[in-house]
């Protein structure tokens, strides 16, 4: 598919396939199109040519929200969270989305006590445990990305697209976040599309890589193929016209 | 503040026969008024909709009951909830149209719905009696023959006991598993969008629950009053509720009916001192925007010191359910 900003093409002829199981990253350089790629996949932006398919059901012209009842979830480049609500609070109406019961008006008390549950559970396995009753926004940045990423693992995606997961962190919270996500990851029954800057995390996370560059896919392959490619290196020390 | 429920509730049960008559008088009207401002307070303090146009429920909930009360000859409990329920019902394309857009178009829409309904009232002189409104409003007894509230101490009973009623549904509503993804929504539509969830849909039904208990104030307002006029759409009443509310604290349900009582009670004290009330009350809403903007319910929940140890406190701050 092809995403065009008026004369600009962000996206241009991009044809890729994610596998079930996978974990795949997509890198290039500032202004490769990678963003323009995931809002696209997520469905925040229209494709200017093209379409997006999942499992066989084509998402183009979806809303976000109905994307998401198909069984994807993102997490936001800048971290997108209710602020002035709990963390516990959070993660809560993550797993409460797709509960047949979240139309209730009155009552729903179960329903409240076993989200909470889930949502404690989620929160356990990101390390976040201690802090439920805080109010989301006045978290750390670090622990706020993680809050993002329990938000979105607690809606049970089939296919999880994360936007620069590590984006902003200090080296060590870094490396925190990598050692969770593979935890979380090893028992690969969850699909993960991964936009990311930081080539450490790419290669230790990565089954496969897709690189972009100026909105067109110049490298596809194992991490190891990747990394020794002329084309790839070119570009990213900026010599590829 | 759970052990204030029973001696205020206690407090609200005897006040006929505690207070003189014209002080029952003002307090029924501060109740109807507290309804109208916490209807409101669930789209300005739960889902983050401004709402400029509350006024056109309560015009048409008191219009509704008063027509059909005159007209209809029904009694006053059926007309209560007849009204309340088309109020509602009105809402849902209301609603529909009005959430396609958010912000100052938000308030603008709505005003500009009240202020139809307005011009509406105003010339449809057959149905509506014009400029004079529809006196003579009725406290119709029955069903079953029920009449204890066509007295001024029952109908303030009957207020009472809407008011109390309504304030239990409402709390139940906000703390639904609808109720708290419209809290999802006031703080960051787009996530709420991404985690699933249809904005739209959920701000029409708050809009419509807002309707419904905004529109059972109007109802009660006009038995109460005795008539209804086109000035319950205007949108000075729409202005003056929002006050209320923001005075009160929105987002507290409880606030704004305080909102409403300082309200009442300075309109009341203040235009006996001089002419220019409305400005010193501006002047007051002008300072709680800016000092005070959690409310009087803010004032009267937080704890000395809580709020200077909130930022260090970052793990350990309880939030407010």
């Amino acid at each position: 598919m092809s995403r065009h900003f008026g004369a600009l093409a962000a996206v241009a002829d991009v044809s890729m396939t994610v596998e079930a199981g996978e974990i795949r990253a997509v890198i290039g350089p500032n202004g490769a199109g990678k963003s323009t790629l995931f809002n696209v996949i997520a469905g925040a932006l229209r494709p200017t040519t093209g379409t997006v398919i999942f499992k066989r059901e084509a998402l183009t012209g979806l809303p976000p929200h109905a994307i998401c009842a198909r069984g994807l979830s993102r997490t936001f480049q800048l971290t997108a969270l209710f602020p002035r609500l709990t963390v516990l609070e959070n993660v809560r109406l993550a797993a409460q989305a797709r509960a047949p019961g979240r139309w209730r008006f009155l009552g729903g008390r179960a329903m409240r006590a076993a989200t909470s549950r889930e949502a404690e559970r989620w929160l356990e396995r990101l390390r976040l445990g201690d802090m439920v009753g805080a109010r989301a926004g006045l978290l750390s940045h670090g622990d706020q990305r993680l809050l993002e990423i329990a938000m979105a693992l607690a809606q049970r995606p089939e296919l999880l697209l994360l936007d620069e997961p590590t984006q902003g962190l200090s080296v060590e919270e870094t490396g925190r976040t990598v050692t969770l996500l593979r935890e979380l990851l090893s028992d690969g029954r969850l699909t993960v599309l991964l936009v990311e800057h930081d080539m450490e995390v790419v290669f230790s996370l990565a089954h496969r890589i897709t690189v972009l560059h100026q909105g067109r896919v110049i490298a596809d392959g194992a991490p190891g193929e990747v990394k020794r490619d002329p084309a790839v290196q070119s570009a990213y020390l900026g010599g590829l016209e | 503040m759970r052990w204030l429920a029973l001696p205020v509730l206690a407090a609200l049960a005897a006040a006929p026969a505690i207070l003189p008559d014209f002080l029952l008088t003002s307090l029924t009207e501060v109740l109807i008024l507290g309804l109208f401002a916490m209807s409101l307070d669930l789209l300005v303090g739960y889902t983050g909709l401004d709402s400029f146009g509350h006024a056109a429920v309560y015009g048409l909930g008191a219009y509704t009951a008063s027509l059909l009360l005159l007209g209809a000859g029904v009694s006053l409990p059926v007309a209560l909830l007849a009204a309340a329920l088309f109020t509602a019902m009105v809402a849902v394309p209301v609603g529909w149209l009005c959430t396609r857009t958010t912000g100052v178009s938000f308030a603008m829409l709505t005003l500009a719905f009240a202020q139809l309904l307005y011009a509406v009232a105003y010339k449809w002189q057959s149905v509506t009696g014009g400029s004079d409104g529809l006196a003579g409003v009725p406290r119709t007894p029955g069903p079953l023959g029920i009449s204890w509230f066509t007295s001024r101490a029952g109908y303030y009973h009957l207020v009472a006991g809407c008011l109390v009623g309504s304030f239990l549904l409402c709390r139940a509503f906000v703390a639904s598993p609808l109720g708290t993804t419209l809290l999802a929504i006031r703080d960051n539509e787009r996530k709420a969008s991404a985690l699933g969830y249809n904005p739209r849909a959920y701000k029409i039904a708050a809009f419509v629950t807002a309707a419904f208990f905004g529109g059972l104030a109007g109802a009660l307002y006009a038995p109460f009053a005795g008539f209804a006029s086109p000035d319950l759409f205007f949108w000075i009443l729409s202005g003056q509720v929002l006050v209320m509310v923001i005075i009160g604290g929105a987002g507290s349900l409880l606030g704004p009916i305080a909102g409403a009582a300082a309200f009442l009670l300075l309109e009341q004290h203040l235009s006996g001192f001089t002419d220019s009330w409305a400005l010193v009350l501006g002047l007051i809403f002008i300072v709680f925007v800016l000092f005070v903007p959690e409310g009087l319910w803010g004032l009267v929940r937080r704890r000395p010191f809580a709020r200077a140890a909130l930022p260090r406190d970052i793990g350990g701050e309880r939030a407010a359910p």
